[in-house]
């Protein structure tokens, strides 16, 4: 807004880095070595219900925990497997057998050792009572998971199953203590207040309504590391005031999430910052409306074509989500596996959308829709405000209908709505994150992240059951192609943009982004420059 | 003689109102669509129906709504809260933890609006139809009229954003790792803009009551008695009008006690200070039924705590009021 | 009546809350002929600056909505709210003060031991409750306001009705054997109805204040742009973009306080007797 000295000077010294960087790319990355020690501190918003991973996985469980726990293995940002507590692994050639080596002298943070025992009782038992998603899998898929002496784990499939390798990401298969919670009531046990990993970093004070303390583990099973001494989540239930924490240095990092988009734009330009897209390749999450396909007009499928005709993805992207996104051709996003952009998709164009209605004989004025905002924050009342907007330039009577965290849940749950929105995370392969929104199997109720709207497609259901067994990627590419394109042409959903989320951190801190789950990381290779 | 049986009459009462208010709360809180495992189904993006049956099975929630009154009222006698469904803790602990700064925050601004609301009003009365009068009270009708949660952004972007005097949110610096008198200081800095925002209000009320009341008793027999005696006006003022002034003042306070403890939470949202206001707000949006209970309790046996001593200390001032009990 | 308006013009700040209510109300019943458009529409450029555009003389929001039109809608819901939600409680308040007042005894008590009980419970934190257990809705917030703020009539009014209800023309009108209800509505109401009407203007000042901060909580009523919401929706921008929530708060300001002078200017007006001693 005012030209001050700060902006001036910020702006020349954006103009002369740009510079320096585009002719001495290298001087400019010759890094120090990694410093040892240091405090890193973060933002946790909202603050998680619990640390114990196992039994909670909401996105601030997912951040704040995993320093804490561990998983077999991570992924890099183009989404291959990485070595985490696992140092290596074999995939049998018929795809039935995965054969894990574990890291030895890897100690819990009470000094108890760590064995292919946790891992078995972590997936077998404890994992598939506690954890929805692991339970789908071990129940589906597996066969059996042994331990073969104190450093192996072999798990066996009961048919090929590409994707399996995805599993072992640290809120997918956090791997907990066997000799805390065997024979345990998992919920009730007393050790959940003081979660025991075998991560870089434990807890040392959780204030609630403040922040969580965590401090290094000295007996972390790489050697050297952590680098950091400490990290600190911090608790700021407002937005401006996160972005306010930033700027006056109470907090190095601001993740995705933390502050809107806009702020992104305004703090990227200060001097000592940063910022990343990078991060989230393995959630990848792409948005979309979601129109009840049991009720009028959303049943007819020339509708929902319209709908998408009516949707200015680039308007959505500029001014609701500040340029921090990408527009979305199809259900899975381009930096999930298989992607394919060959998928055609619908352009923006009221004109069009329109004459589809009239053409199909639809007075769209005979409708009255509820449209319900996800209740997480301002982008989504901003959007539903646009999409309601959007219906009723087509001629539809729109009226809002909001609800909290728990009526929109029971609200999607049961299946009671019109038209709402939703984002999913994919976990890298299609089969995982991205067919639950698709299968017939899953239009259930009583769970909100089912395939509540009911898209049913014998051909689609077909092709997601055989695409992650094929054993050539080849065939399975085209498999998911074609379900891409079925997906698209059904508007089974109104797939709208692939949602990013920019990571601002100061100069000073490095390695905060370096692989495919980001800050979700254990940062066990973060460091501070002095 | 009544009084003696004033007391216990009036605790017993308190009793019955808390444990109404009990009651009323846990049937309006369970009309409200959704449940807390729902809710953290949704937040967990997955869930499926053996997930939210463990988790209600786990909250007692699938068993008759009469049996959960019971047990939670029997849990209420025996000083057991209840655990709050999502954070894992004794709902007593979380209140415990988060008390004190609610009532560090509502108490300072209290104490803060009664000085500076009582201090305004004497000197707008003194000064009658002049224009230091007009211009307290003006300022106190555009106090009693700004909405809370604005001027408390107005202030933020003002006091803190633009001229960095205070710190903008939060109630300490966290990492810093103050003991003792420092600890002390930089909490009062934070403490600042809070109070004088949730104050303002309350500070155009006391204003006006005294003012008014002033004037009222400046009025009365008794003192232009003082005055024809040739007691001095300084003497007047202090011995006679204040003291009896004051009744109404300290009445009305104790009835905004509560209204005090509502103006939390948006105080505490927009300071993000750690409060049982905030804390309220956040598990009615979770659902989280222990912890909202526990906050309605809490504020209820306070506010009737406060009640039952301002009734107390009017009967004490002035034996000739009876109170109707 | 001519005395009663001679006396209140005579308090000026009254005079100037008359003006300015006049202003809203009317600003509120043009919004449709001034802002044609729906005020949820987006219309221009986003973020534009107030007074650069002479279209838009206060600027648009982070969606290109004209703040202008906003704020002229803004008032509807306000004014609508603010009189509603204060017209119900006061229906309440008196229905529960008549009768404790009237009847007495143990009615009485059980009667009182409910409003003191409603008035147990701090009002905005009770309201943020009901409104967030029967989801949003402009129903929803008017009820809320309504059954938090009819304690303090209620209390009003039963103070009223015990006082007048020894006084010689009640008696009078018992002895005839006039029905309790004729009493009540034509004998002791229409002589109560000044300390309502003040209490009640004063208390439609409150409700628009706590309709502002529903809304501004995120729980307003999505289909009427009301300046809570404004204010609410503008707040993390508030570095950036302050005006936006500036103006919608000067708003609620000046109506807020209109009211208040107004409600003042009444009870001056209809009680001249405590006008002497300068009153509140």
């Amino acid at each position: 807004m005012k030209l001050t000295k700060r902006n001036l000077l910020a702006g020349l010294t954006v103009a002369t880095a740009g510079m320096l960087m585009a002719h001495a790319p290298l001087s400019a990355f010759a890094q120090d070595k990694p410093v040892a020690g240091g405090t890193l501190n973060m933002l946790m918003q909202p603050e998680p219900p619990t640390l114990m991973l196992g039994l909670n996985q909401q996105g601030p469980t997912q951040f704040a925990a995993s320093k804490i726990y561990q998983s077999l293995l991570t992924y890099s940002k183009d989404l291959k497997p990485i070595p985490s507590l696992a140092k290596s692994w074999s995939i049998s050639p018929d795809g039935l057998t995965y054969t894990f080596v574990l890291h030895k002298g890897v100690k819990w943070h009470d000094g108890k050792p760590f064995s292919a025992a946790d891992v078995v009782f972590s997936a077998d038992k404890f994992l598939r009572e506690v954890h929805p998603r692991m339970r789908a899998l071990m129940t589906q898929r597996v066969e059996s998971v042994v331990a073969d002496g104190e450093d192996k784990v072999v798990f066996k499939l009961k048919q090929p199953f590409s994707p399996f390798i995805y599993a072992f990401e640290v809120s997918t298969m956090p791997i907990v203590p066997k000799h805390i919670y065997e024979g345990t009531d998992y919920r009730n046990n007393p050790a959940n207040n003081t979660p025991i990993g075998t991560g870089p970093f434990m807890l040392k004070e959780w204030k609630r309504g403040s922040h969580i303390h965590l401090v290094k583990n000295p007996a972390y099973f790489k050697p050297g590391l952590p680098y950091l001494d400490e990290i600190y989540l911090r608790v700021v239930p407002d937005a401006a005031s996160r972005a306010v924490a930033y700027e006056r240095g109470i907090v190095d990092v601001l993740r995705g999430g933390d502050v809107e988009n806009f702020e992104v734009r305004r703090l990227q330009k200060l001097t000592d910052t940063s910022v990343t897209m990078a991060g989230w390749e393995m959630f990848s999450p792409v948005m979309f409306l979601q129109m009840n396909l049991r009720r009028q007009p959303f049943d007819n499928k020339v509708v929902r074509q319209a709908v998408m005709h009516a949707m200015d993805r680039n308007f959505i992207l500029k001014n609701i989500f500040f340029n921090v996104g990408k527009p979305a051709t199809g259900p899975i996003a381009s930096t999930t596996l298989y992607y394919d952009k060959n998928v055609p998709s619908y352009e923006f164009d009221m004109a069009k959308a329109k004459k589809m209605l009239a053409d199909a004989g639809v007075k769209p004025g005979n409708y009255t829709i509820k449209l319900m905002p996800l209740p997480y924050g301002a982008v989504w009342d901003r959007l539903s405000e646009y999409t309601k907007q959007q219906l009723e330039q087509l001629g539809f009577k729109v009226t809002i209908d909001a609800a909290d965290a728990g009526g929109y849940s029971k609200k999607v749950s049961d299946w009671d709505f019109d038209i709402t929105m939703n984002f999913l995370y994919q976990y890298a392969d299609p089969a995982i994150g991205v067919s639950r929104t698709y299968i017939s199997s899953n239009i259930i109720k009583g769970t909100p992240f089912a395939n509540n709207h009911g898209y049913s497609n014998a051909q689609v259901d077909r092709l997601f059951d055989a695409a992650p067994v094929a054993l050539n990627p080849d065939v399975r590419q085209k498999m998911y192609s074609e379900l891409q394109r079925l997906i698209v042409d059904d508007v089974a959903v109104g797939n709208l943009l692939e949602l990013q989320f920019a990571t601002l951190y100061r100069n000073k801190v490095h390695n905060l982004v370096t692989t495919g789950i980001g800050l979700n990381e254990t940062l066990d290779t973060v460091w501070i420059a002095k | 003689m009544k009084s003696i049986g004033f007391v216990p009459n009036r605790l017993a009462k308190a009793v019955f109102v808390v444990l109404g208010v009990i009651v009323l709360n846990f049937l309006l809180i369970h009309l409200a669509p959704g449940d807390p495992a729902s809710v953290m189904a949704g937040e967990a993006g997955a869930g499926d129906e053996q997930f939210l049956a463990q988790l209600r099975q786990q909250f007692g929630l699938d068993q008759p709504l009469y049996t959960q009154v019971w047990l939670y009222l029997k849990g209420v006698v025996q000083l057991d809260l209840g655990f709050s469904y999502r954070n894992n803790v004794p709902v007593a602990e979380l209140i415990l933890d988060r008390l004190p700064a609610t009532l560090l925050l509502t108490g300072s601004a209290f104490v803060f609006s009664l000085l500076l609301g009582v201090a305004l009003g004497v000197m707008a009365a003194a000064r009658r139809g002049r224009i230091a009068d007009s211009a307290i009270m003006t300022g106190a009708l555009l106090f009693y009229a700004t909405p809370l949660f604005w001027v408390s952004l107005m202030a933020i972007l003002v006091f803190s954003i633009q001229l960095n005097w205070v710190p903008p949110f939060g109630m300490e610096s966290v990492g810093a790792g103050l003991t003792g008198f420092a600890r002390i200081v930089d909490i009062a800095h934070h403490l600042v803009l809070p109070v004088v925002t949730l104050g303002l209000f309350f500070t155009a009320v006391y204003t006006r009551i005294t003012r008014a009341s002033m004037l009222e008793v400046s009025s009365l027999e008794f003192v232009k008695t003082a005055k024809a005696k040739g007691v001095p006006p300084g003497q007047i003022t202090r011995r006679h009008v204040l003291r009896n002034a004051l009744l109404p003042v300290f009445t009305f306070a104790g009835i905004q006690a509560g209204q005090l403890l509502g103006g939390a939470v948006l105080t505490e949202t927009v300071f993000a200070w750690p409060g049982i206001g905030r804390l309220m707000f956040d598990a009615l949006l979770q659902r989280d039924y222990p912890v909202l209970l526990g906050v309605f309790l809490v504020t209820a046996v306070m506010v009737v705590l406060v009640n039952l001593a301002t009734d107390m200390l009017y009967r004490f001032v002035d034996p000739r009021i009876e109170v109707n009990a | 009546m001519k005395s009663f308006s001679r006396r209140y013009m005579r308090n000026k700040g009254a005079v100037v809350g008359i003006a300015i209510v006049v202003l809203v109300m009317l600003v509120a019943l043009l919004a449709g002929a001034l802002f044609p458009s729906n005020p949820w529409n987006a219309v221009a450029e986003p973020l534009l600056d107030p007074f650069t555009d002479p279209a838009y003389p206060l600027g648009t929001d982070m969606l290109g909505r004209d703040i202008a039109a906003g704020l002229a809608y803004g008032a509807r819901v306000s004014l609508l709210v603010g009189v509603v939600s204060t017209l119900v409680a006061t229906l309440i308040g008196i229905s529960i003060g008549a009768l404790a007042g009237y009847y007495g005894g143990r009615v009485d008590d059980l009667l009182m031991r409910l409003t003191e009980f409603f008035q147990t419970i701090p009002t905005l934190a009770m309201a943020v409750v009901l409104v967030a257990i029967f989801q949003p809705s402009i129903t929803s917030i008017v009820g809320a306001i309504a059954l938090v703020s009819w304690p303090p009539v209620a209390r009003l009014v039963r103070g009223e009705f015990l006082s007048l209800r020894s006084r010689e023309f009640v008696q009078a009108a018992v002895v005839i054997g006039l029905r309790p209800s004729r009493i009540i509505f034509t004998q002791i109401l229409p002589n109560t109805m000044s300390p309502i009407i003040v209490t009640a203007s004063l208390m439609i000042a409150t409700a628009i204040l706590t309709e502002s901060a529903l809304s501004f909580l995120g729980l307003g009523d999505r289909n009427m742009m009301s300046w809570g919401f404004m204010i609410g929706a503008a707040r993390t921008m508030l570095r950036e973009s302050w005006w936006m929530s500036f103006m919608p708060g000067v708003a609620i300001l000046l109506t807020v306080l209109a009211v208040n002078l107004i409600g003042e200017g009444l009870n001056d007006a209809l009680n001249p007797h405590l006008r002497s001693r300068g009153g509140l």
